[in-house]
């Protein structure tokens, strides 16, 4: 997304999200971790392609890590007028000039200002991990 | 040993097992954001985020704020930037307190950063900060910092398309800030057209066109955020 800036984003919103993980994964003092399940909402500025590679680099850093997968959810973002009431998609308008859609926080019901309400999370949904044995977890 | 006792039911080896974690990865800096806000609140600061991408224009608006509310009230700037003091030490030409904040590999600030900030400035001798942004239209826009209200500056040399391009950070402005209008000729682009963009994708911000260097527009900016 987007030609300018730089394009770091989504490498620290993985570290973020990889550091969460390995935390979790320790307090459940698991051997492995072999799936993480995130949830991306639309208003997010995050490309789930971008997410998925820099998980794979990150996780192959570390051995509990290594070799998991990274499953990620899309979640539609939702807007609400607080004059009529309105919940739902946000509209987008055809703009002529551009050929393209561009999005617009005026409610489609009653032209009134909208408010995002969802579709700006980023969530670790749940994680699948191996238990470690009884005997590693006698010498540990 | 009591046979009441059962044996202890740990993990098999082997075993997989789920967790749901539903961890939210940006909560920790929205709380963060939120005790920014209230301690700036408590000393009765007003802070105003400045943010867009990098040459549209951003520290020569808040010199020039600066140099309109200068009288008014007393004012410190944060200055994020990858790396440099050459923004912080232009602006500190103003006899304003600086405070850069240098993000290393970071694309934008973080409010762990601001509150890191924030402790270097005497709060009680403040009543405004302006927090500019590293320069990036993408990045900041999910990492609030507990300020009061937003600016968005857009600039004509980015060409048409800068708002149509990076919508959402513009529904977050307060005010949307254009730039340069002084060369949109020289650019061939129409400042009318960058006008409706903002004002369809974000109705409730406050648009204004300015030529920062002249100072052109920088009191609307002012007033839109009510300052003046």
């Amino acid at each position: 997304m987007g030609g300018d800036g730089l394009r770091m984003h989504e490498y620290s919103m993985t570290t973020m999200i990889v550091d969460a993980v390995l935390e979790e994964a320790r307090r459940h003092d698991a051997e492995k971790v072999l799936e993480v399940e995130l949830v991306i909402g639309e208003f997010t500025f995050l490309n789930p392609e971008q997410v998925e590679f820099w998980y794979k680099v990150l996780s192959e850093r570390d051995s509990i890590l290594k070799g998991s997968k990274v499953r990620i959810e899309l979640r539609r973002g939702y807007i609400r007028c607080p004059k009529c009431g309105y919940e739902g998609k946000l509209m987008y308008r055809d703009d002529t000039a551009y050929h393209l859609m561009v999005p617009t926080l005026l409610c489609p019901e009653c032209k009134g200002i909208a408010e995002i309400i969802t579709g700006r999370e980023c969530t670790i949904k749940r994680i699948r991990l191996l238990g470690r044995g009884h005997e590693s977890s006698a010498k540990g | 040993m009591n046979p009441r006792m059962k044996r202890v039911v740990k993990a098999e080896e082997g075993e997989v097992y789920d967790i749901e974690l539903d961890a939210e990865i940006l909560e920790a800096n929205r709380r963060i954001a939120e005790e920014n806000r209230s301690l700036l609140r408590r000393y009765n600061v007003t802070a105003i985020d400045v943010m867009g991408s990098t040459g549209t224009g951003k520290t020569t608006l808040i010199a020039g704020m600066i140099r309109l509310l200068k009288g008014r009230y007393r004012i410190a700037v944060m200055k994020g930037d990858l790396t440099t003091t050459i923004d912080a030490e232009a602006i500190s030409r103003y006899d304003v307190d600086v405070v850069p904040i240098n993000t290393g590999k970071e694309c934008h600030l973080d409010a762990n950063l601001v509150r890191k900030a924030l402790r270097t400035l005497k709060l009680e001798d403040l009543d405004l900060i302006f927090i500019e942004n590293v320069g990036n239209l993408i990045c900041p826009a999910e990492f609030p910092l507990g300020s009061e209200k937003r600016v968005v500056v857009v600039s004509v040399t980015e060409g048409p398309y800068m708002i149509v391009k990076h919508p959402f950070i513009f529904m977050d402005a307060d005010v949307i800030v254009i730039n340069k209008i002084d060369l949109a000729e020289a650019m061939g682009v129409e400042v009318d057209k960058l006008r409706m963009d903002a004002e369809t994708i974000n109705p409730r911000a406050k648009v204004v066109q300015t030529n920062c260097r002249s100072g052109e527009g920088v009191g609307e900016v002012v007033k839109a955020l009510g300052l003046m």
